[in-house]
């Protein structure tokens, strides 16, 4: 759910921009000059994975993948998801001008954080990869809900019915979003393993 | 007015069916523009940025930075503005932005669908759960006195709806109006690092080569007899798919990369723009946040 123009207190949308903005450059320093066209490149994969949408019971949800392009991308998720966001909001008006450093708070914050879960925990054996990376595109989906819930509820109290009816669509989700995820991993450690090394990622400095 | 006002359960039904009603009609009316363009059944289609074939208008001979700077700056004015007067005066403002800039209704229309089901969940939500305060008008239905329908937020996701709107249809006159190229290149002048611009302009460039490669696979898939549904083998297969497609397009990276380095990319890449300003820069980009700094002022003082 990306939070559209004319919702969040202006306050709030010029502080979440400019915290943004500062994660953002320091996920372009973090990205190393060479792997930038990758990046952009696979932005646009991850881009056209959120365009299919998965039927669940009556409704219908499409794939946020969060947790997925954290794993796959390491720090430099934040940039890529910054990029797609943008596209999103240029092309479809999915978030609105004013609203983009909030929604990358929400979509770019679980990413980053799934990203160093998957990076720590996947093991070595096949099984704990894959749920990991479950864990990892579920939590991630829970993450920005919750972030959403709260960018939402800063409009005041007014606004918390509305949160509250966000976290609830955002149910289906998780579950379809940490399915998608496993079965995303163990395709991937089947065809190219390399690809979940986190190839893009720099040398853990501390 | 204040106060809470019994009416008949009856009336709960047109309340409830208000946001429905709204967005299945804008559902509606996109369905009938899709028509007329003659596309098929589920639309794949990315839209275009950019604006196809050389209008000439004010927005699009205006130096590309203060373009952008003034509808950013616009932009912000216009989501801080509080009373719906105020807001219905800045939605007039931006279509005044499209007549003046030649852009087709439809463009506008297709964004405003886009944030069409998050701001129904406000028309939906805001009425009933708003909180009650001391001079609010409340519908309650029947007697039931918990579901009570609160006029204030119907007031509340109706400015919402309309800054939303206004903002919205600025998108097109700034976009619409200049190659993305170009709004890029402006972008970078005025200080976003030029790194983030062309990795923007790369992604948006794939984009439209991977949507044609998703949309290869799905018929793939489709002439094969797969029917999505809720099941764990509809989940395995859109696993995957989506892994399918992070691998080519990985390996496609690697060639792009290639064959980048081959013509002598080195990390950053030429800027042929340059860019004059004319007098007439300035005046546009101050009647436009004139145009803002006024709204602000009247809706901070002279409107409520």
């Amino acid at each position: 759910m990306h939070i559209s123009d004319g919702v969040l207190p202006t306050a709030v949308a010029l502080g979440t921009s400019a915290v943004s903005a500062g994660i953002l450059l320091w996920s372009l320093r973090r990205t190393p000059a060479d792997d930038l066209p990758k990046v952009a490149v696979m932005t646009s994969a991850f881009f056209v994975a959120s365009l299919i949408h998965l039927p669940f019971g009556p409704t219908s949800v499409h794939l946020l993948i969060p947790g997925l392009v954290g794993a796959l991308l390491g720090p430099s998720a934040f940039l890529a998801i910054a990029l797609g966001l943008v596209l999103q909001c240029l092309l479809f008006q999915f978030g609105g001008l004013t609203a983009l450093g909030a929604n990358l708070l929400m979509m770019g914050l679980p990413a980053l954080l799934a990203g160093l879960i998957y990076y720590h925990f996947k093991g070595r054996g096949k099984k704990q990869s894959i749920l990991v990376g479950a864990l990892c595109g579920g939590g991630a989906t829970i993450f920005s809900a919750l972030l959403l819930a709260l960018l939402l509820a800063s409009g005041g109290e007014d606004f918390i019915g509305v949160a509250k009816l966000a976290l609830l669509a955002h149910v289906p989700v998780v579950l379809i979003e940490a399915g998608v995820s496993a079965m995303v991993v163990s395709f991937l450690l089947k065809v190219k393993p390399e690809l979940l090394d986190i190839p893009f990622v720099l040398k853990e400095k501390e | 007015m204040s106060g809470t006002l019994q009416v008949s359960v009856l009336w709960l039904l047109p309340v409830l069916l208000l946001p429905l009603a709204v967005y299945s009609g804008l559902r509606m009316l996109i369905g009938v523009v899709r028509e007329e363009q003659g596309e098929g059944e589920r639309d794949w289609s990315v839209p275009q940025i950019e604006f196809a074939g050389g209008k000439s208008s004010p927005v699009h001979r205006w130096d590309v930075r203060f373009k952008l700077a003034s509808f950013l700056l616009l932009a912000f004015l216009m989501v801080s503005l509080q009373h719906r007067q105020t807001a219905v005066a800045a939605l007039v403002l931006t279509l005044l932005g499209y007549r003046v800039a030649a852009i087709p209704w439809r463009r506008g229309f297709k964004r405003l669908l886009g944030m069409a089901g998050f701001l129904s969940m406000f028309l939906l939500m805001l009425p009933l759960t708003a909180v009650r305060q001391s001079n609010d008008l409340v519908l309650v239905f029947g007697g039931i006195e918990w579901l009570g329908f609160n006029l204030r937020g119907l007031d509340l996701a109706l400015l919402i709806i309309l800054r939303a709107a206004a903002v919205a249809l600025l998108m097109e006159p700034l976009l619409a109006t200049a190659p993305l190229p170009v709004t890029l290149a402006g972008l970078a002048r005025m200080g976003v690092p030029q790194r983030l611009t062309e990795l923007l302009l790369i992604s948006h460039r794939y984009l439209y080569v991977f949507v044609h490669e998703a949309r290869r696979m799905q018929i793939g898939m489709d002439v094969r007899g797969f029917r999505k549904s809720t099941s764990l083998a509809t989940l395995r297969s859109i696993g995957n798919y989506v892994g399918m497609l992070f691998v080519r397009s990985f390996e496609r990276t690697e060639r792009v990369h290639a064959a980048m380095l081959a013509r002598g990319y080195q990390g950053s890449w030429p800027q042929p723009l340059s860019f004059n300003v004319k007098p007439a820069d300035y005046l546009k980009a101050a009647t436009l946040i004139g145009c803002g700094l006024l709204l602000v002022i009247c809706d901070q003082y002279f409107v409520g």
